[in-house]
């Protein structure tokens, strides 16, 4: 049986879709066999950053509904052979599915695959319930924004209501210059009022958009900070020890150098 | 089909005893299923009371499960409100139990409860805490706190960090200053004078 993680927020905008697709191609990488899925019905994009948008035949809600066999409904990614994904419709709305048909599924792919994981739609109404109804395990993303730091907090405690403990922490979008001059959320204040684990921290990296625009999950890039960030987090899900990255202004010529020798 | 739903009886009438993990659309429909199976079961203008000990429910819970018990005759009390009338007295204040709390309050999350409360953990912004006695908070507040909720003035609020964004004892608020100094002592907060004063304790 694989297991099945929820990558949620909360807040929108704060990188689930970016943070889904390259956990997802990160764990690829390391030949596990993985299925993304993608809950946000009526505002789909995990295909579009996936670069897998043209293949898109049969849907979630198409399965759910018997339209079509669940293999019908996967798409196999076009650069690695274990990594595949469940689209969301796109013309229906969240209401299209329920939370049961949800775990039945989940459980479903979880047999077929090492790694399940689902992008959850920001917000806290059916969609919502619907992501987190067949996850064992909850990801939850923020940035070192006030407004995102409440939101994932709230979101913390529904998880709690529905029986779903101990969720991980991702902050993304750091940027290093402003934490060093003290204009930007410190990670120690994130921690403290959420009082969850920390699994990663993601230093906010121009590559990110360029790679979201083409389409191809920034992970696999071996220059990208937030390419090494990611591969450190996919490293502490499968259990390894990997220790936080430093995140230190690096905009001297040295420190760039420093970044594309890699030591 | 899990019992989310469970009447007791009780010296006013009916106490009605919710689910504390389970989804209140799902607690609503069941508690439907219940009433309809035992129409006849249930005398008209028969209250029934919510016990604020297990679930805390919003007001628009409260309204929502009002409305369902109205359709079967049954009428809907608060046991909060129930209470305000018997404690108008700080001896009868005294006697009311404590409610203890074993984590942290987040945001959207709410606990309402009569008698004093003691949270073991943070309470953190956008969360309320509404007693109707004290409120001890072991560790850092940043939310809502309102202590004698019901009247009394002579309730206090404790907290280890006392970083709240609002405090409400009785009828008055405080509201915390724009630049707030992280304060580095367990800190109380009464009415002293008709106002709301911060000071610091030894516990």
């Amino acid at each position: 049986m694989g297991e099945v993680i929820v990558i949620t927020s909360g807040k929108g905008g704060v990188g689930k879709t970016t943070t889904t697709a390259n956990l997802g191609t990160g764990f690829a990488l390391l030949g596990k066999k993985v299925v993304l899925v993608d809950a946000d019905i009526g505002l789909r994009n995990l295909d579009v950053v996936m670069g897998l948008e043209n293949r898109i035949v049969y849907d979630l809600v198409d399965v759910v509904e018997g339209n079509c066999r669940l293999k019908q409904a996967l798409i196999r990614d076009k650069r690695y052979e274990t990594l595949y994904l469940l689209p969301a419709a796109q013309t229906r709305d969240k209401n299209a599915v329920n939370p049961e048909q949800m775990k039945q599924l989940c459980s479903e792919l979880a047999q077929d695959f090492d790694i399940v994981i689902i992008d959850c739609p920001a917000g806290i109404e059916q969609g919502f319930k619907n992501a987190i109804a067949g996850a064992s395990q909850a990801i939850i993303v923020t940035t070192p924004e006030v407004s995102a730091v409440r939101d994932a907090d709230r979101i913390i405690g529904l998880l709690e209501s529905e029986g779903k403990h101990n969720p991980k922490l991702i902050i993304n979008r750091i940027r290093p210059n402003m934490v060093k001059k003290g204009d930007m959320m410190d990670i120690d204040d994130i921690i403290e009022i959420l009082a969850i684990d920390l699994l990663g921290i993601i230093p906010d990296d121009d590559y990110i958009i360029i790679s979201t625009n083409r389409g191809e999950p920034a992970v696999a890039n071996p220059v990208s900070t937030a390419s090494t960030a990611y591969k450190n987090i996919v490293r502490r899900l499968t259990g390894e020890n990997v220790p936080l990255m430093k995140i230190e202004a690096n905009n001297g010529f040295f420190n760039r150098l420093k970044k594309v020798f890699n030591f | 089909m899990r019992q989310y739903v469970i009447f007791k009886g009780s010296r006013n009438g009916l106490q009605l005893v919710l689910d504390d993990s389970a989804d209140f659309a799902v607690i609503l429909e069941n508690l439907k299923a219940k009433l309809e199976s035992a129409v006849v079961f249930f005398t008209n203008g028969t209250i029934v009371e919510v016990p604020a000990k297990v679930r805390v429910l919003t007001t628009q819970q409260q309204e929502d499960l009002a409305k369902l018990l109205a359709i079967y005759g049954l009428i809907f009390r608060e046991t909060a409100q129930q209470q305000e009338v018997t404690t108008t007295t700080n001896v009868e204040t005294e006697e009311l139990q404590t409610l203890f709390v074993d984590k942290t309050i987040r945001s959207g999350q709410e606990v309402v409860y009569n008698g004093s409360v003691v949270i073991n953990g943070d309470v953190n912004p956008g969360a309320e805490v509404i007693a109707g006695g004290d409120i001890i908070i072991k560790g850092t507040c940043r939310g809502v706190v309102h202590a004698g909720a019901y009247g009394n003035i002579e309730a206090t609020i404790t907290a280890n960090r006392l970083l709240a964004s609002q405090i409400r004892i009785a009828n008055l608020i405080a509201r915390a200053p724009d630049n707030l100094d992280q304060p580095e002592y367990t800190e109380m907060a009464r009415i002293q004078d008709g106002n709301v004063i911060i000071e610091t304790v030894d516990i």
